[in-house]
């Protein structure tokens, strides 16, 4: 076999198209089997516009003039199956005669591959958005529990440290009669009415300072100096359980159900942790809880006693009474005080 | 734990993007099914098939069943039609190395969808 037939072997068999075209008429002189396996028997009869359907022959004519090259992507369907191919033509002579050399590349699958990559890329991407929205209603679900600065170290570690705060004020808040109420009333009213409060109550906090502890029930536990220190703690809270008692007589007035608390108000030294490992609470532990638990209940309904180190500190700005010494469970006899509401006693002007 | 899907098992989108290629050329070149996607463009058709399988093997893609209902609705699918592509399916599956107790999973997932892709039957 010479080398020209085996050169024709070879042209005929490449998995690459290519034909031979004449400039001018731009009919076909030649085309190898892949050709024709792609655009069919009747390649050899039509003329290449006929073929190649969507070719913009200005540009191509154009493209061989100015540079003898011309590069396009076309679209062929056979059977059913989109093909794209990448064409490319060439201005070539041969003795008198202008011929155009054209080869064709079948990048379907390219193309299909990029259309599933580009499905599937969407398909993550939409997850990823779900998924970072899930983790940050997560995020703000335990936020609701704890701390930042606990959630932070939670999230870093796993663990939570157990972490001495000192000093701070609690605020101990507890319901006149709520059983009774859960009792005579609708449960499901009165347990609505009081979520209404405890959201009115943390508004309240928040706007001195204060981090909501928990609720046990118709117990209302926030503290001010943790977890970051305030030097004005005990100011906190106090103003922060006046406006407890405000919000309440004016809630009173306007419905059927009557609610009145007893407030209690200590200082000291709490630890603060994360408490268990499937049910995580964070809580509060030390004696300034248990001293504004026992001083909430020498309260009268709708009263704020406090304890003596806090009233010292309260007594400048804050118009208090002295209970007298009294006995309280688990701590020394010590004088408590009653916190009074001034505003209306007092001119507006300040003193 | 969450158990791991069959789209994990068999390797993920790297693999499952051959199973996806595959049952896309035996559906085209299929005289049964293959007319239903003449007119579909590639882009199209490449992306449905790509959340067809991905779905079937539990991964992230998943149609409701009104969204299936939907997209098929307006074409005329019989039985026949979905035993065809139920046959594709089978084989494509297992020329690709699933093992057969785990095609015969995808194919029990399949056939749930049928009343939601096979039209009501209706008289010529």
């Amino acid at each position: 076999m010479s080398i020209e037939a085996i050169n024709e072997q070879l042209l005929r068999a490449i998995g690459v198209g290519v034909a031979l075209l004449d400039r001018a008429s731009l009919n076909f002189h030649f085309h190898n089997d892949t050709f024709e396996e792609w655009f069919g028997a009747q390649v050899g009869v039509n003329s290449l516009p006929d073929v190649f359907e969507g070719l913009d022959v200005a540009a191509l004519n154009a493209g061989l003039d100015e540079s003898s090259r011309y590069t396009a992507e076309i679209k062929h369907k056979k059977k059913r199956r989109n093909m794209v191919i990448a064409v490319e033509f060439t201005a070539a002579s041969e003795g008198e005669q202008q011929l155009v050399v054209l080869v064709c590349q079948n990048i379907t699958r390219i193309r299909e591959l990029e259309s599933m990559i580009d499905s599937y890329s969407m398909m993550v991407e939409r997850n990823t958005r779900e998924i970072k929205r899930e983790k940050e209603q997560v995020e703000k679900l335990l936020l609701n529990i704890m701390p930042r600065s606990v959630y932070e170290e939670f999230k870093a570690f796993g663990v939570v440290t157990p972490q001495l705060y000192d000093p701070i004020s609690v605020l101990m808040l507890d319901f006149v009669g709520f059983t009774d109420m859960v009792a005579s009333a609708d449960p499901s009213v009165t347990v609505t009415e009081l979520n209404d409060i405890y959201s009115a109550f943390d508004r309240i906090g928040e706007q001195f300072g204060c981090e909501r502890i928990k609720t046990i029930g118709d117990a209302y536990i926030t503290v001010a100096g943790l977890p970051d220190p305030m030097p004005d703690h005990a100011k906190a809270v106090a103003n922060t359980a006046i406006r407890f008692i405000r919000y309440l007589e004016r809630r009173n007035k306007s419905h059927p159900h009557q609610w009145h608390c007893r407030i209690g108000l200590a200082s000291g030294a709490v630890v603060g942790s994360v408490v268990g490992i499937q049910k995580y609470v964070y809580d509060i532990f030390g004696p300034a809880v248990n001293l504004a638990t026992r001083l909430q209940e020498f309260s009268e309904p709708m009263q704020i006693s406090v304890q003596d180190d806090v009233a010292k500190t309260l007594r400048e700005e804050f118009e208090i009474d002295s209970l007298g010494e009294r006995d309280i469970r688990g701590f020394s006899t010590q004088e408590i005080w009653r916190l009074n509401d001034s505003k209306r006693e007092l001119s507006p002007a300040k003193a | 734990m969450a158990q791991q899907t069959l789209f994990e098992k068999y390797g993920g989108f790297s693999k499952v993007s051959k199973i996806v290629l595959a049952f896309y050329d035996t559906l085209l070149d299929s005289d049964e099914i293959g007319p239903f996607f003449d007119d579909i463009d590639m882009s199209r058709m490449v992306d449905h098939q790509t959340k067809f399988v991905a779905s079937l093997l539990g991964g992230p893609a998943s149609y409701s069943d009104k969204q299936l209902h939907q997209l098929h609705n307006h074409l005329d699918i019989r039985d026949a039609h979905f035993d065809e592509l139920k046959d594709v399916l089978k084989e494509t599956l297992s020329d690709h190395g699933v093992e057969p107790g785990d095609v015969d999973i995808v194919l029990q997932e399949f056939e749930q969808r049928r009343s939601q892709i096979v039209g009501s039957p209706h008289v010529d």
